[in-house]
């Protein structure tokens, strides 16, 4: 018992994934402004931001639903603390991992989202409530992708739990390099869910002033940075677990160092495709998630059943 | 008690977050805004992000004189903003009225609607101007924290 709540909230629970969070979110900032020739933000500074944020004045709109407007937040944050205790950090097996584990992660990751609607629409203002029908509509765009993508790796291993998954990765070496096209799928739909540059729409801040965080303030908006942060960790960490399968036999703490590495890659990687892009229109998202990322996941999905098929008769 | 106290006035030094509103200026003093704003002068090495909605921000960076159409909006932003809030007054219309002050529409410098922490002259003031007047805003915080301490 004493144990459980250990991992729930210390390791690798609440504590820890925020601190992590907050890292990555340093990197991610950091690597965006080298790319832009800039120096770029202190190490300390999402921690100082977050306690700023968590000292200052709560303001709740007089026309906003206080309990959804409360609510969701939290609820956002701890939508992805839980997604993280499912994923696999040093060995084979997560510590609550049971079959089909990998479809709780993902749905899990996306109440983040319906948080963002429901306490972007609720807080009655214009743009939050423009901003809220935004990350919605997008939700349809990415969502799709981003399932196939995840989806067809399992399918290649034919199960629906990361342990198995990993256990299939393990058995047969260098097969994850199939998967490399569903990888990329996945990265970018994952910054449609992150509302990272190309797909920022929703908080577009040239459009519609921050979207659905428009009239959050103080301790409510900081738990909702959190979780963006809390969130790009756990979508890495699935990434990596289910895409770069590799190095889980290791002893626990190389394997759990490794796994970190593949993370901050991931995050580079997300860094990256964020600095060199600029935002699309939402009919122009659309567009591409459905015309190309979908076949594109298609065509994973149709290489990995004739590998299934053939090789692995 | 004075643990945390230290820790969260640090926390605010080194995490500004601004709005930028225009009260009425020439747009002089806003494109300088937008200058110390740019990579090339790397304000976030500072903390300091621009926000677009006065629910985020700490800092108000008000620009011009004070219009008497702008008025009422100015006050509504202003209290908008969460506690604890500075405005900083940026060129010399928003310090004093400058050129405007006594026009027919015009009400003086911001000062005269909603209570100023730094002035930034200048016509219009240079990007390093206006990160000196933050940088000394931010300063002043923590000297003054310090003589509320003893
Ligand atoms: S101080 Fe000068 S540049 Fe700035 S708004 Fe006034 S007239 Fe324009």
């Amino acid at each position: 018992m004493l144990g459980m709540l250990f991992s729930i909230l210390i390791f690798p629970g609440l504590l820890f994934v925020s601190v992590f969070g907050l890292s990555v979110e340093y990197i991610d900032r950091k690597i965006y402004a080298r790319l832009q020739n800039r120096l770029g933000p202190p190490w300390f500074q999402p921690v100082a931001d977050l306690i700023k944020l968590l000292a200052k004045e709560d303001i709740i709109p007089k026309a906003a639903n206080q309990n959804m407007f409360k609510l969701a937040p939290l609820f956002a944050l701890t939508a992805v603390v839980t997604a993280f205790l499912y994923i696999p950090l040093w060995n084979k097996e997560s510590l609550f991992s049971f079959n089909g584990d990998i479809i709780v992660v993902l749905y899990l990751l996306t109440i983040p989202t319906l948080a963002f609607f429901i306490g972007g629409w609720y807080s009655t203002s214009l743009y939050a409530r423009i901003g809220s029908v935004r990350s919605l509509t997008q939700l349809f765009a990415y969502e799709v992708p981003l399932f196939m993508g995840i989806l067809s790796s399992a399918l290649l291993a034919g199960s629906w739990s990361l342990k198995e998954i990993i256990n299939f990765y393990a058995g047969h070496n260098w097969f994850w390099f199939f998967n490399l096209l569903g990888f990329a799928i996945t990265l970018v739909s994952f910054l449609g869910k992150l509302e990272k540059t190309p797909f920022d729409i929703p908080e577009a801040e040239t459009e519609v002033v921050a979207g659905s965080f428009t009239e959050y303030s103080g301790r409510l908006f900081a738990f909702l940075r959190l979780t963006l942060d809390v969130e790009m960790v756990v979508g890495s960490a699935l990434l990596a677990a289910v895409f770069l399968p590799f190095g889980f036999s290791l002893p626990p703490v190389f394997a759990f160092v490794l796994f970190m590495i593949k993370i901050l890659f991931i995050v580079s990687l997300i860094s990256l495709l964020r600095t060199i892009v600029a935002r699309l229109r939402m009919d122009q998202m659309i567009d591409f998630c459905w015309k190309f990322m979908v076949p594109l996941a298609f065509l994973q999905i149709l290489i990995n059943l004739i590998i299934k098929g053939i090789i692995l008769r | 008690m004075s643990l945390v106290k230290k820790i969260v006035t640090w926390a605010r030094i080194k995490s500004p977050w601004i709005l930028h509103f225009n009260t009425g200026a020439c747009n002089a003093c806003d494109i300088e805004i937008i200058a110390a704003l740019t990579p090339r002068y790397d304000l976030e090495r500072f903390g300091i992000i621009l926000k677009g909605t006065p629910r985020h921000a700490d800092i108000l960076v008000c620009s011009g004189p004070v219009t008497s159409q702008i008025k009422d909006r100015l006050i509504r932003i202003y209290e908008q903003m969460p506690e604890p809030k500075f405005v900083v007054a940026v060129g010399t219309c928003a310090c004093s009225g400058g050129v405007f002050d006594g026009c027919y529409n015009v009400e003086s410098g911001i000062n005269a609607v909603i209570p100023v922490s730094a002035y930034i002259p200048g016509c219009p003031a240079s990007p390093k101007a206006i990160i000196d007047g933050v940088v000394k805003l931010l300063t002043s915080l923590e000297e003054k924290e310090e003589a509320i301490k003893r």
